[in-house]
């Protein structure tokens, strides 16, 4: 192993799957205690090539050192033996374990025949203290937040000693408070000699942290930049081969009319504790009305006692003039919901099941897709294959298992069919989270047609710029209560992000 | 034609249920030239046994109930409800049957009808305790389901010991069903039991369900992922009573006819002895809940008791060789699946996903 060798060199990776060329001729040079940003849109081949690089995939070409060694890795374990370290953008943790128990799987510290629960714990607080992580090695998994257990992650990887870590898109699953906290654990274990890949295709965050930036297109290598010598302008031109386009500003809301109507709306968890605290508000026809909030401050049991997944302690919600307090999920759809959920994995759609299943769902009791209790059969395909085509899924066909596409499609694919559901409202719960540039604007502009329709929508997102683009009012949540409303033309990311973090009640601002 | 026959071999050997066969064929017959026997002849009467004569009415007979179980495991089994109480669903039904078939004053064509009616509503009704129970209370179905199967023996058997005993026997039975309302046979396979047109019509049935039908759509969707059938609009719990009724029901049914149909007494543990719930769970599980393979695979267990009965009388191999066979059979099949599940735990832990294009 020669001192100067750079800590990976990749040279000539190729993988093909069937009908794509995944990775086409790839070269990658990663220098020892660098940063280095590898962006792309969806399906560039980021994920396989880091699959390829941990040992979860076979290239079918080229060859991969590690300071400068020649290596072939046959399974992560290899990958994990030479260093190497990868956080999927799907945690691998159990659940009912807790964090020292997970970190410490297939390594644990013996005491005789028995694990070293003491031991572990203590190793587990040790590491995790000296790079900031703040994670509490008893805290048992299934009780923890993304963001933790995102950090979770990365301590089992540190605690196997990896010299390089593989970070595929951990900030697609972050709030903004979140995902500045990761960038600093990033730094310091920089700054600790450790290398980090981070696989992104948020430019900003590529500007905010990393050396260097290699951008991947259809499978291969466009270009490999320092970041301080590009922008993202030129960043985007490489990954999509076109100019950004700015979304327009939307007109107001055409309707006026209330469409829904939210009064002192409360839910208390069953812990007891206060989770929505008297929330009232209204969306009309032709508005979207986003809704600004850090995790974990109400937005999600707004969103659960909306949609009757889990109902409301008090207070009441009317849809169209109709009380839906209580009413089941079904009946609210019945009375005018659709509903893009936040996680398109666990909620919005069935891994299992073909891509016709999945756009039917919550369209099969209605006249256009069955007779009795007999199902269109023929009706419900024709209208997966409108779906596929209008909305660009990329999909082999309406039969396609939907388990194998990617975010970005998935996205499509649930975005097509609750915006094709004739409500009048739309909740959007992050509607664009960890999907690339070209199918934001996509979804962007589908949202603001659907709105000059003289539909409503309540968008829920953790990205400000996106409320901030196409929202008529914003509304801010802390705490479970709403602590502002804004007119979206007179605001920005920074106002918002004070009333976010509480900093109104410090005193900040006035009023 | 030696190539086409070639590929043939190897499609049938990379299919797990054919590949698991043929190899449990082979140990079959391993063990059976250990005991000192020609393998090839043992196995020759075993298909003569189980497929001529009376041995096919014997083997098709006992697909009935086997195929009947295996389809009423299969309902709650693809909405993802795991119902392990098919056998106390089945003696419950079959006493409630049973019961209807020997006291009922109506005339035969009523009776039997309303004999296998009140067999699926005692069976239905049996399995609509552990529906609840997790509907209301959370108490999960696979145990519930579970542990009910030997209040319902106890239930029973005291049922047919005491007010419902048959004086002139030893034995803890009812009185014979009479004559006239006993289930008829029919002129095929030798006088093989009518319910088969029952269960052909079952099968037919459930296939056209799940494959057709928006509640049938919506129990598989269910069975994929709850919070996806929740979320767009399924009751599931609603949904999970159904299931369990018509999974109770079915398996009443099978009991009703097991009584009426074929012994014509209620006999204190009779039912549960045949272990016919636990093969029809078998089968419901290698066929992954499809009507079609269900009946081959049913059959095809079927033929193998049949069979192995048939090889020991004739050739003095033990039947129990086909009881290793089923066995062999069972574990190639379930150990692919293990397999395939280690493979997916190691897959969680180690990050050995396959990339599926995830963002
Ligand atoms: N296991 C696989 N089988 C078939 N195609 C795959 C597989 N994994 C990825 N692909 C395809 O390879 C391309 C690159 O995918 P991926 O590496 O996941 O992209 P990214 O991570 O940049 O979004 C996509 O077209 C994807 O559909
Ligand atoms: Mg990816």
């Amino acid at each position: 192993m020669s001192v100067n060798a750079p800590e990976l060199e990749l040279r000539g990776i190729t993988k093909r799957f069937p009908g794509v060329l995944a990775n086409d001729r790839i070269d990658l040079t990663v220098k020892t205690g660098a940063i280095h940003a590898i962006v792309g849109e969806n399906g560039a081949g980021k994920t396989t090539l880091m699959s390829i690089l941990y040992g979860l995939v076979q290239p079918d070409q080229g060859e991969i050192r590690v300071r400068g060694e020649l290596v072939r890795f046959s399974s992560a374990l290899d990958a994990i033996g030479a260093g190497l370290g990868m956080v999927h953008q799907a945690f691998k943790l159990f659940p009912t374990l807790t964090v020292a128990e997970n970190v410490v799987y297939r390594n644990e510290p013996k005491k005789g025949w028995f694990i070293d629960r003491d031991a572990a714990e203590a190793g587990v607080r040790k590491l995790a203290d000296s790079f900031g992580l703040g994670i509490d090695p008893k805290a048992r998994v299934e009780d923890l937040p993304v963001g933790v257990l995102q950090r979770v992650e990365i301590v089992k990887a540190l605690y196997r000693d990896a010299r390089v870590l593989i970070l595929d898109e951990p900030t697609a699953v972050l709030a903004p408070q979140e995902r500045d906290g990761l960038f600093v654990i990033m730094r310091r274990l920089k700054a600790a000699g450790r290398t980090i890949l981070f696989v992104t295709h948020k430019l900003n965050e590529v500007m905010a942290v990393s050396d260097r930036v290699t951008v991947l297109r259809s499978g291969r290598v466009m270009a490999d930049l320092k970041t301080s010598e590009t922008s993202p302008k030129a960043i985007s031109k490489l990954m999509t081969g076109r100019d950004i386009e700015a979304v327009a500003r939307p007109s107001l809301g055409n309707g006026g009319e209330h469409l829904l109507r939210v009064n002192d709306l409360g839910v208390v968890d069953d812990a007891g504790l206060v989770r929505l605290d008297r929330v009232s508000f209204e969306v009309q026809a032709g508005e979207i009305l986003g809704i600004a909030a850090v995790a974990g401050n109400g937005q999600s049991e707004l969103i659960d006692a909306l949609t009757g997944l889990k109902p409301a302690s008090s207070g009441s919600i009317s849809l169209n003039g109709v009380d839906i307090t209580q009413a089941e999920p079904a009946q609210r759809r019945l009375a005018g919901l659709a509903y893009v959920p936040e996680d398109r994995h666990r909620v919005g759609t069935a891994a299992g099941g073909e891509v016709w299943s999945n756009l039917l769902m919550g369209y099969q009791r209605t006249p256009k897709f069955r007779r009795g209790r007999w199902l269109r059969g023929t009706a419900v395909k024709e209208h997966a294959r409108e779906l596929i085509a209008q909305y660009d899924v990329r999909v082999g066909s309406e039969n396609t298992l939907v388990g194998t596409l990617s975010g970005g499609n998935l996205q499509k694919l649930v975005v097509a069919r609750e915006m094709t559901h004739p409500a009048e409202l739309l909740i959007a719960d992050q509607p664009t989270r960890g999907v690339d540039i070209g199918a934001i604007q996509f979804l962007h502009r589908r949202l603001l047609e659907y709105r000059d329709q003289g539909r409503g929508i309540l968008l829920i997102s953790a990205e400000l710029s996106e409320l901030l683009a196409l929202s008529n009012r914003i509304l801010v949540m802390y705490e479970g209560r709403i602590v502002a409303e804004f007119d979206a033309a007179s605001t920005d990311e920074a106002e918002l992000g004070i009333y976010m973090t509480g900093g109104h009640l410090a005193g900040a601002v006035h009023g | 034609m030696a190539e086409t026959l070639r590929a043939s071999t190897n499609r049938v050997l990379r299919n797990p249920v054919a590949f698991s066969i043929v190899l449990s064929l082979l140990i079959g017959a391993a063990i059976i030239a250990a005991t000192g026997t020609n393998p090839l002849l043992a196995y020759s009467e075993m298909v003569r046994g189980a497929l001529t004569g009376s041995g096919l009415r014997n083997t098709v007979s006992r697909m009935i109930p086997i195929v009947g179980m295996a389809l009423a495991i299969s309902i709650p089994f693809r909405a993802g409800v795991i119902n392990l109480g098919g056998e106390g669903q089945m003696v419950i039904g079959g006493l409630a049957g049973t019961l209807a078939a020997i006291y009922l004053p109506l005339p035969p064509v009523l009776v039997i009808p309303l004999a296998l009616v009140a067999g699926m509503v005692a069976g239905a009704l049996w399995a609509l305790l552990p529906a609840i129970g997790q509907t209301a209370l959370k108490l999960p179905i696979l145990i519930s389901s579970l542990l009910l199967n030997y209040p319902a023996r106890a239930l029973t058997g005291y049922m047919v010991r005491f007010p419902f005993a048959d004086p002139t026997v030893t034995s803890s039975s009812t009185v014979p069903v009479p004559e006239s309302n006993r289930i008829p046979k029919l002129a095929l396979f030798d006088g093989v039991s009518a319910s088969l047109v029952l269960l052909i019509l079952l099968l037919i049935g459930v296939a056209l369900f799940n494959l057709r039908t928006v509640p049938g759509y919506e129990t598989r969707m269910t069975g994929l992922n709850s919070r996806f059938s929740r979320y767009g609009g399924v009751a599931v719990d609603r949904q999970v009573v159904w299931v369990m009724l018509a999974s109770g029901g079915i398996a009443g049914m099978i009991g009703t006819h097991l009584v009426v149909g074929e012994t014509y007494r209620f006999l204190d543990g009779d039912l549960v002895v045949s272990g016919f719930a636990w093969s029809g769970l078998l089968v419901a599980l290698l066929a992954r809940h499809r009507p079609g393979p269900m009946l081959a695979a049913g059959a095809f267990f079927a033929a193998l008791q049949i069979g192995g009965l048939a090889m020991q009388r004739n050739v003095n191999v033990p039947w129990q060789i086909a009881q290793v066979l089923q066995a062999v059979v069972i574990i190639m099949i379930a150990g692919r699946f293990v397999l395939k599940a280690r493979r997916e735990t190691a897959a969680v832990i180690e990050g050995e996903t396959t990339v599926t294009g995830e963002v």
